[in-house]
């Protein structure tokens, strides 16, 4: 109860104070905009002649009709473009971004099709993206077009009696595939998908807010850091700290309390930044309500108790601010608030993955970009709180042996 | 009957520096205890340790019963502590600040609103309450800040210089307050380094000096201790060392302190002393341009035990 008392008293301390709502509201808003137009305007510069999806074609089934129905039925299509590749170079140009993924059709695709048979073509992609993804559904439909072509084909070849020729065939086969080419049935052949490689291309799916969202609010959200450290400092220039250790308060009730108040303060900054982008940007955050929730009281706990660290480390606001500029720099560039982490590659990468902005940002783009629900929340909610519980164990060690 | 307060051989160094070196005193249930001591005499870093913001190096010190090191929760419970500098939040009201700290005490509901009110009442404040700490004066936040170690009604109260640099009504108040305070059965720790404060207050004093406790006792035993000395408080028209020093060689002279061209000397017969004073310094070509005879108090304790004045 006490402890609800003490994040009481702070929070009306903060509230009062018309500056600190400012920067905690007005700059990441501001800032939220600023950095999604800068995502914009790059992604402009190459994808405006051409907004289609890259798709890489490798053909193992030179001369098949089916493969090549197939081939033309893509090339056709308004959301995709076909660029057709050696199967060598198939895999360094998904991983390039040069194309989204490629389809790999095997040889003696259209023999086997023909035959009744459910082939399998291959796609290479990366389903967790958003590319990956519009290309599998893309692909499942035309796929399931064509074959459902070829099935009719056979079918109607097979009414005559006799086994059909193939030139027959093919030509029953083109005027059901016409016939079918508008329709829209069920799936009949499985695509097997088959990730090797990420893609780069356009990460952030269309909207360059799904990145620049987050990733404000994540930055915003450790920015925290400088008010939350500021607490114990200003406790202790005020002499309150002094008073407060000779009431019978534990040392981890103190840090419990300051620690609830800025969890708060940084949560209602998130909340606002959700809604907003979620508002004006765009940036769908509602589509795991709960997902979101979770992600970004875990987040606020993780800088409310880092931010105790910093302040029962330090000696005066100026050293707060250096400590948290720093930990801002670490946190946000390696952890992926600025450029998506899928950018760097190895070591670099291996621990910004490991960094609780990473675990934020991952929690986020689950249900931002990849279109996950609540239960691709959990595991970056449950990072974010053992590195919450770790800081706060911190913060209190730390407390005990601070110097009144 | 048991100690209110109880101090066995505390110690506190930082670093090289020994800041309190085993200090050991008692404060009876309901006395006023005054702990007396120049700047860095260790008076505040004893107190820091008493009510738990700092860990001993050595010893242990119990308020009512309960050890600071073995069950501190337990020993604050019962402790009110009114801090040298003020404590307290600058950007809320009085009447916020108590009720903050009235919580932090375990207060709630109607039994937090009356003892807040009663609290203003005991520091004169009640009309001021709504005004924020930060637009007080010196002496009102000094009013505030022994108001907010009240509140939870404590056996045993410690106040480390409550009254430095305020207006004398303040200080007026203040004093009254500790009287009033100790006449209802609180048991009071007195930090201070005017002795004429300590000499009004107290049942016992603890004289401190660079880390030890050197003197105690109640107030006349202290001023026994310089036996039959008196004290001359004399200026010079010059800083004769030659006189000092002559002085000092004079027979009946004890103690001699110079500071600024004001000397305090420590006789054991002034009638007999003084006409030497007076004629070594002609000798020297000197001339004493004031001089003042003071009965013993416990300023002159303070001297005959460490040959410098209280306040240096
Ligand atoms: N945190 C600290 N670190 C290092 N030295 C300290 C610390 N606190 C106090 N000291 C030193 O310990 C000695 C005793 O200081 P203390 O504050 O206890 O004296 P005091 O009797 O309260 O003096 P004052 O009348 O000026 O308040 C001083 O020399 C002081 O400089
Ligand atoms: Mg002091």
């Amino acid at each position: 109860m006490r402890i609800i008392d003490l994040t009481l008293k702070d929070l009306s301390q903060i509230f009062r104070d018309k500056r600190s709502l400012l920067f905690l509201v007005a700059m990441p808003i501001i800032f939220t905009l600023f950095m999604g137009f800068a995502y914009k305007s790059g992604k402009d510069e190459d994808a405006v002649q051409d907004n289609r999806i890259p798709l890489g074609w490798v053909n193992n089934d030179p001369g098949g009709v089916v493969s090549q129905e197939l081939f033309e039925m893509l090339s056709n299509s308004d959301s995709i473009r076909v660029v057709e590749l050696a199967a060598a170079a198939a895999n360094d140009s998904v991983r390039k971004g040069e194309v989204a993924g490629v389809l790999i059709a095997p040889a003696g695709y259209s023999e086997q099709a023909e035959a009744g048979d459910d082939p399998q073509l291959t796609l290479v992609t990366d389903t967790n993206s958003a590319q990956g993804q519009s290309i599998y559904q893309l692909l499942r439909t035309s796929v399931t077009k064509v074959m459902s072509a070829m099935e009719i084909a056979r079918l109607s070849a097979g009414m005559t009696g006799k086994p059909a020729d193939a030139s027959e065939l093919d030509a029953a086969f083109a005027s059901a595939s016409r016939a079918w080419a508008e329709a829209d049935s069920a799936s009949l052949v499985k695509v097997e998908l088959a990730v090797e490689e990420s893609f780069l291309g356009d990460w952030y799916g269309d909207n360059p807010y799904n990145q620049a969202s987050p990733g404000i609010l994540v930055q915003f959200a450790i920015m925290g850091l400088v008010s939350s450290g500021q607490i114990l400092v200003q406790e202790r220039k005020t002499r309150t700290l002094q008073r407060m250790m000779s009431t019978s308060m534990r040392s981890w009730e103190i840090i419990a309390g300051h620690t609830l108040a800025m969890f708060g303060v940084v949560f209602l900054q998130i909340a606002l930044l959700v809604v907003f982008g979620q508002l004006a940007l765009g940036v769908d955050y509602l589509r795991s309500p709960l997902g979101a929730l979770l992600v970004s009281v875990a987040l606020s706990l993780w800088v409310a108790a880092m931010g105790m660290l910093i302040g029962a480390m330090v000696k005066d606001d100026s050293q707060v601010i250096l400590f948290a500029l720093m930990a801002m720099f670490i946190f946000s560039a390696l952890g992926g608030t600025w450029f998506p982490l899928e950018v760097s590659s190895g070591a670099f990468a291996l621990i910004g993955k490991a960094m609780p902005s990473a675990w934020a940002m991952n929690g986020y783009q689950n249900i931002l970009i990849r279109g996950l629900g609540l239960e691709s929340a959990w595991l970056p909610t449950g990072m974010l709180l053992v590195y919450a519980l770790g800081f706060f164990v911190l913060a209190v060690w730390r407390f005990r042996k601070m110097d009144m | 009957m048991p100690f209110a307060i109880e101090v066995k051989n505390l110690k506190k160094s930082f670093g090289d520096l020994q800041a309190v070196q085993d200090a050991s005193f008692n404060a009876e249930a309901g006395e006023v205890l005054s702990l007396l001591g120049p700047n860095g005499a260790g008076k505040s870093t004893t107190i820091s340790m008493l009510s738990g913001l700092l860990a001993p190096t050595g010893g242990d010190a119990s308020i009512m019963g309960h050890s600071i090191t073995k069950e501190p929760e337990a020993a604050k419970s019962s402790l009110g502590v009114v801090p040298q500098d003020i404590a307290l939040y600058p950007d809320l009201s009085a009447r916020e600040n108590l009720v903050f700290w009235g919580k932090m005490y375990g207060l709630r509901g109607a039994a937090l609103k009356q003892r807040v009110d009663e609290v203003l009442e005991i520091i004169g404040l009640t009309d001021r309450q709504k005004d924020h700490i930060g637009k007080f004066s010196g002496g009102m936040k000094r009013r505030v800040n022994i108001g907010a170690a009240l509140l939870h009604k404590p056996d045993v109260i410690i106040m480390d210089e409550p009254t430095v640099g305020i207006d004398p009504q303040s200080r007026r108040h203040i004093l009254d307050n500790v009287k009033a305070l100790n006449r209802q059965g609180m048991t009071v720790l007195y930090t201070t380094h005017y002795m004429e404060e300590a000499a009004e207050l107290s049942d016992h004093i603890a004289i401190m000096d660079r880390g030890k406790v050197i003197a105690y006792g109640a107030h006349d035993q202290l001023i026994k201790m310089v036996g039959e000395e008196t004290r001359i408080d004399l200026t010079l028209n010059t800083d004769g060392e030659k006189v000092l020093a002559a002085w000092k060689a004079t027979q009946g002279v004890s103690q001699i302190n110079s500071l600024d061209g004001k000397v305090t000397v420590l006789v054991d017969d002034s009638n007999r002393v003084l006409p030497h004073l007076f004629e070594e310094a002609s000798k020297a070509g000197a001339r004493i341009t004031s001089v003042e005879i003071q009965e013993p108090n416990l300023e002159t304790v303070f001297l005959h035990l460490t040959g410098r004045a209280l306040r240096d």
